[in-house]
């Protein structure tokens, strides 16, 4: 059997922003794949770049272009973190170029998850698309009342982390749900975050809110955070974008929040979540229909349908009771 | 080859651009925009750091409004500026542009308690959500404002020529869209040139990438007249290393919710520049600081290109958190931004000068041909005059519209561009340069001889250097691929012929004018001269070549005080 | 060492085996726990997203009980943890918050003041017993284990909070596997998203994912998975069978929790660790320890 043991690095062992700017020293060679879209599929192409101080992916890339690779196509425009059009993927995590320290050595692939139009240059369209697609907008319901309005930074503290996205779609590529394709509607980290700028702005008109969140899929996120580890300008997409809106979605749709909602009941009365009660409660009865599952789960313990029925605990039942807002309906 | 006909083009997708294009479209006017990277994504708009309040806007004094019309006229042109255009354009930022960037969605930062946060002082600026990213919310917004209108648009496409009618007026422009290697021809009644203030004709630039004169080149070749083209900004406070973070800079502006700003200490740890100290109006204080910095180098204590270190080591971190990015450079290179300085360097900047124009028209000296934004020579340096700019222009498209000609452009215009353009992919034999290599040396050329330090010795040396580029290089110009997808080679071999023209027209412009103004330094006129060139210096295209042409400045509300004095000595 | 013990949810149902071979493994390795039998759900990702202030409230209830103690809280669940530290980190910024807490924390006469340590039963493997008094501790290797870690999410990422750079660079699992004898496996699931959080509503997203995970660790050669977090386990175990529908060679990969791992090592039977209560049985476990197999077993697995 082919066995591919794991390998220790030193470098994992202290893995902060600071050993990462001092793991290379002037002069030193850093060695560089690059993915290139002529020649089949698993061309790389190798080159060997002299270490510059506080070198960038990016200022790798020029290097090579400038010295090795002059028809090497990349994408980039300010080399400071605002345009957001350099973003690769190196060593299979996505990263700005111009942001990111090299590394001793690095392979150098496009953007997953979008089309390549040559080498490390993706099609932007299909994300600017979606974007589009929500026309992302304000549409006032009370006109506009002149400069300055009344506005608070409280109100606004989501849509100002939202502002700073600079769509450079490194979480788009890192997102694994978005890596399943038409599985799911799944809007995607970036496009939500470019939403919830004006979805979250209490500036927003009621009846604009609703009509956008009528045809969103965000409960397809599965919480992996890879969108927030990825995300060059450090943005909370998790819990300062994408709870938010699901907490807007569950206010205006709560039929699309189902299984958030069930999940919350069952606390509210229960104190801890029984996973048989929630199933059946948000997929219906037909999570029964797997029968040979289901006496499997029987088999092993996995499921006890005399704690489902009788089972309470007194004490964590009333606290969460008290804590946990009621719903109107 | 297609050929998209239209009321009006407009050249670029920064601020100037995007507002031109909206005004044009609210008039009911047909547009087609293109730009050579991405909407309201590349160009300097994005770097706009923070947004300057005009006039008696919130809670101004009479002073502060004053000191802000000064600190304009004088910090940023040095007076070579119409000031009564100045006023119409402060005006018009006070009554209408933040009442219409906030309807619109923009959020001026503001407190837990509601108040707009600005910065203390003579001059106020507002931030776009955070100080030192205005420019990124800014024109996000405008290019969703763009989307929104579903206006045609053509992105990371390149216009290469200006095309004429028989009658000389230009009827539109040759297009290249050089990720899918596309050409076609844009036809239009007018055609906006908003191709931005700052190019990368320097081995230091704070421009974009894909900017390289463009403007500048394609409309001299027209038959437009320029002015001021020698008068060069420089930022002295941009982050040496790494080299791709030129246009990260260690802001020296006053902090929004401070009382503090950067400092620059040389290279025997001696303090050599606090803004709060060393600039009597508190704001963006580029020209003073480059004095400074002169004087440093003078005294080899620093160099243009490094050796000398800025930052916020004198300030509480969390001032510097609270509402800017300015730590985000030292925190990405693993250092706590309070306790640290950077080793910063001189980075070409915003071009003052540029096409002529009649700043109540925006008309450049062609017909059919307008301006919008930095590439015009009447202003120099907010993201507020560009998007006024557009404003002006869009005004005076549509007035002139019912008398604008709907002549085609001359069919052999565009076959003549397709040629060049084509001729331009050869990759074959091996023996010529790239053009990214040719490039370089044009940056090189220009950062040695055109650089902070000027005289005509460097100037002509810098001439000999592009003449021989232009004889010896350009010809021989090799590319590696031939291929019309994402071939970055061939949009440089473009560039390359824009930036040779361009730097000549700067180095001629800068031979011309015989004294030192601001951060226009020449080490054989060391003098700001007002007497002879508190002046337009404006270049025509003739037959046999420029013609030099003078024309003073009027000075109705500010004016210098002095006939002549070493510019080190002036403080501005 | 004692440490106040809150299973969850998942470790008291449908992963109950995870509480019982917890408790034993504790027990040996002379931790001592005192279970918070009256602490609640955290409220996973659901009421976080819909009820944040009861989230928070809920968290900080637990952290509370902990603190009555003046115990360290330990959890065996990755969600839970970052709940806690969630919720530990808003109370700490936020005093407006805390105080809307604490009043509601009042009315069953409890306080908290925010200092309770929370940690997870992997971190308390390394942190407070230490590589070396394990290594003294561990009775029996299982040289014949190709293991795969599987982190999940929860206690690698967001960097925020756990501060990686990097979320692949957490080894601690390999160290782990390592230190009972055994073989870590590379493959490219190490610390991606099992999907759980979406699986009770629809499981396409969780089976789709993890399958690559698995598909990956099998073909670089392991022989079992482990996981520290009991929600990833219900993924990668209780839905293998999905996963292996229309599958030509079905998976068959045993999951171990954490607490298993580091029972048999400690000499526990695989019964005690309730190992057979997994829904993918393990097919010869004795294979894993002493003697490596020989080349008729290697056939026919």
């Amino acid at each position: 059997m082919n066995i591919v043991p794991f390998q220790f690095k030193p470098s994992q062992s202290q893995d902060s922003l600071l050993a990462r700017n001092t793991l290379l020293k002037l002069g030193d060679i850093v060695k560089i794949q690059v993915k290139r879209s002529e020649g089949g599929a698993n061309n790389y192409q190798s080159f060997e770049v002299p270490y510059s101080q506080h070198m960038r992916v990016l200022d790798a890339l020029n290097y090579i272009a400038d010295h090795q690779a002059p028809d090497l196509a990349y994408r980039w425009f300010c080399g400071s973190k605002m345009c957001g059009s350099c973003a690769v993927r190196m060593n299979g995590r996505e990263v700005l170029a111009c942001w990111e320290a090299v590394l001793p050595e690095m392979t150098i692939d496009p953007l997953r998850n979008l089309p390549v139009i040559r080498d490390l240059v993706v099609d932007r369209t299909p994300y600017e698309k979606r974007v589009a697609s929500y026309k992302p907008w304000l549409e006032r319901d009370e006109p506009y009342s002149g400069f300055p309005e009344p506005l608070t930074h409280r109100d606004m503290k989501s849509v100002s982390k939202a502002l700073d996205c600079i769509s450079c779609m490194a979480c788009y590529s890192a997102c694994p749900v978005i890596g399943l394709g038409d599985l799911t509607n799944f809007e995607g980290p970036a496009p939500l975050v470019q939403l919830a700028q004006t979805m979250l702005d209490p500036r927003n008109g009621a009846k604009k809110v609703a009509s956008t969140l009528e045809s969103i899929d965000i409960f397809s996120c599965v919480s992996c955070y890879k969108c927030e580890e990825v995300c060059p300008s450090h943005i909370p997409i998790v819990s300062m974008i994408i709870e938010p809106l699901k907490r807007k979605v569950a206010e205006v749709h709560p039929e699309k929040a189902r299984h958030a909602l069930v999940f919350k009941s069952i606390i509210a009365r229960r104190g801890w979540i029984d996973p048989t009660e929630l199933v059946l409660r948000t997929q219906g009865f037909k999570a029964l229909l797997n029968v040979r599952r289901v006496i499997t789960l029987l088999l092993r313990g996995k499921v006890n349908p005399v704690k489902t029925l009788f089972g309470r605990a007194k004490v964590s039942a009333a606290a969460a009771a008290r804590f946990i807002t009621k719903d109107k309906s | 080859m297609r050929t998209i006909t239209t009321d009006v083009v407009v050249i670029g997708g920064g601020a100037a651009g995007c507002y031109a294009t909206l005004c044009l479209r609210k008039k009911g006017l047909r547009v087609v925009m293109i730009c050579k990277g991405l909407i309201g994504k590349s160009g300097a708009s994005i770097f706009a750091g923070n947004l300057v309040l005009s006039g008696r806007l919130l809670g101004n004094t009479e002073e502060q409004a004053r000191s802000t019309a000064e600190f304009l006229i004088k910090y940023h042109n040095q007076f070579l500026i119409d000031q009564k255009w100045a006023k119409r354009c402060a005006d018009w930022i006070q009554d209408c542009y933040y009442p219409e960037l906030e309807e619109i969605g923009l959020y001026l930062r503001r407190n837990d308690e509601g108040e707009v946060v600005t910065n203390p002082g003579k001059i106020r600026g507002v931030a776009a959500n955070v100080q030192g990213n205005s420019g990124v919310p800014f024109m996000d917004l405008r290019r969703k404002q763009i989307i929104r209108t579903g206006i045609e648009r053509y992105e990371e496409t390149v216009v290469t020529a200006l095309l004429k009618r028989d009658d000389g007026s230009i009827g539109g422009v040759f297009a290249l869209n050089y990720m899918t290697g596309e050409r076609f021809v844009v036809q239009a009644r007018a055609t906006i040139l908003a191709t931005g203030y700052s190019d990368r004709l320097h081995k230091r630039s704070t421009g974009t990438r894909e900017l390289s004169a463009d403007g500048i080149a394609m409309a001299w070749r027209a038959g437009a007249s320029m002015v001021n083209l020698e008068m060069q900004w420089w930022h002295t406070n941009d982050v040496a290393h790494p080299i791709t973070w030129q246009r990260v800079q260690i802001y020296p502006n006053p902090i929004l919710g401070s009382v503090h700003s950067a400092r620059m200490v040389n290279n025997a740890g001696e303090e050599f520049f606090d803004q709060q100290k060393d600039d009597p109006m508190a704001f963006g204080p580029y020209t003073l600081q480059l004095k400074a910095l002169y004087r440093q180098v003078q005294a080899k204590k620093a160099r243009y290109d490094g050796d000398y270190f800025s930052g916020f080591d004198h300030i509480d971190k969390k001032e510097i958190d609270a509402y800017t990015t300015y730590s985000k450079a030292y925190k990405q290179l693993g250092m706590s931004g309070s306790d640290h300085l950077l080793e910063t360097a001189v980075t070409a900047h915003y071009r003052q000068g540029g096409l002529l124009v009649d700043n109540t028209t925006m008309k450049s000296t062609v017909a059919g041909l307008y301006v919008a934004g930095g590439v015009g020579g009447h202003s120099n340096g907010l993201i507020a005059l560009a998007t006024y700019d557009g404003k002006v222009v869009a005004d005076s498209v549509a007035a002139d519209f019912d008398l604008l000609s709907v002549e085609p452009v001359s069919p052999s215009a565009a076959d003549i561009e397709e040629k060049r353009i084509m001729s331009l992919l050869r990759s074959e034999g091996s023996k010529g340069c790239g053009p990214g290599e040719i490039k370089r040396q044009i940056q090189e050329c220009m950062w040695d001889h055109v650089g902070v330090e000027k005289s005509a010795t460097s100037l002509n040396l810098a001439l000999e250097h592009l003449a021989h580029i232009r004889q010896q290089a350009l010809p021989a110009m090799r590319l590696r691929q031939s291929g019309t997808l994402a071939n970055y080679e061939w949009l440089d071999a473009l560039d390359v012929i824009n930036m040779l023209d361009a730097t000549e027209l700067i180095i001629l412009a800068s031979l011309q004018r015989q004294e030192s103004r601001g951060p226009f330094m020449r080490l054989d006129y060391p003098d700001t001269d007002n007497k002879n060139w508190l002046a337009a210096n404006i270049m025509h295209r003739t037959q046999s070549g420029i013609r030099f042409e003078r024309i003073p400045y009027e000075l109705p509300t500010f004016q210098p005080g002095f006939e002549r004095k070493p510019n080190l000595e002036v403080g501005w | 060492m004692k440490l106040a013990y809150y299973p969850g949810c998942s470790a008291q149902s449908t992963c109950a085996e995870l509480n019982t071979a917890t408790l034993l493994v504790a027990k040996k390795l002379g931790l001592e726990l005192t279970q918070l039998f009256t602490a609640t759900c955290t409220g996973a990702r659901e009421l976080r997203a819909v009820d944040p202030l009861a989230f928070y409230s809920l968290n900080v209830r637990i952290l509370a009980l902990a603190e009555k103690d003046n115990l360290p809280v330990m959890t065996v669940c990755n969600t839970c943890t970052l709940n806690l530290l969630d919720a530990q980190t808003a109370f700490q910024e936020d005093p407006a918050l805390a105080e809307k807490i604490n009043e509601r924390l009042a009315e069953e006469g409890l306080h908290y003041s925010g200092g309770t340590r929370i940690t997870h039963f992997l971190w308390v493997l390394f942190e407070e017993i230490g590589e070396e008094r394990l290594k003294s501790m561990f009775v029996r290797q299982l040289p014949g284990l190709n293991v795969a870690a599987f982190y999940g999410c929860h206690i690698t990422r967001p960097p925020l909070q756990y501060g990686f750079v990097d979320s692949r660079n957490n080894t601690s699992l390999e160290r782990l596997a390592v230190l009972v004898g055994s073989q870590p496996i590379d493959y490219t699931g190490r610390t991606e998203c099992c999907g759980f959080h979406t699986a009770a509503e629809d499981e396409n997203i969780a089976v789709n994912m993890t399958a690559n995970h698995i598909a990956s660790a099998k073909a670089n050669g392991a022989t079992a998975m482990v996981t520290p977090c009991p929600l990833c386990h219900t993924v990668l175990d209780t839905l293998q069978p999905e996963m292996n529908k229309g599958r030509k060679a079905p998976f068959k990969m045993p999951v171990l929790h954490l607490s298993q791992l580091v029972g048999l090592a400690l000499g526990l039977e695989p019964d005690e660790l309730k190992i057979d209560k997994h829904v993918v049985s393990v097919s010869n476990i004795n294979r894993w320890f002493g003697r490596p197999p020989s080349v008729v077993e290697r056939e026919l697995a």
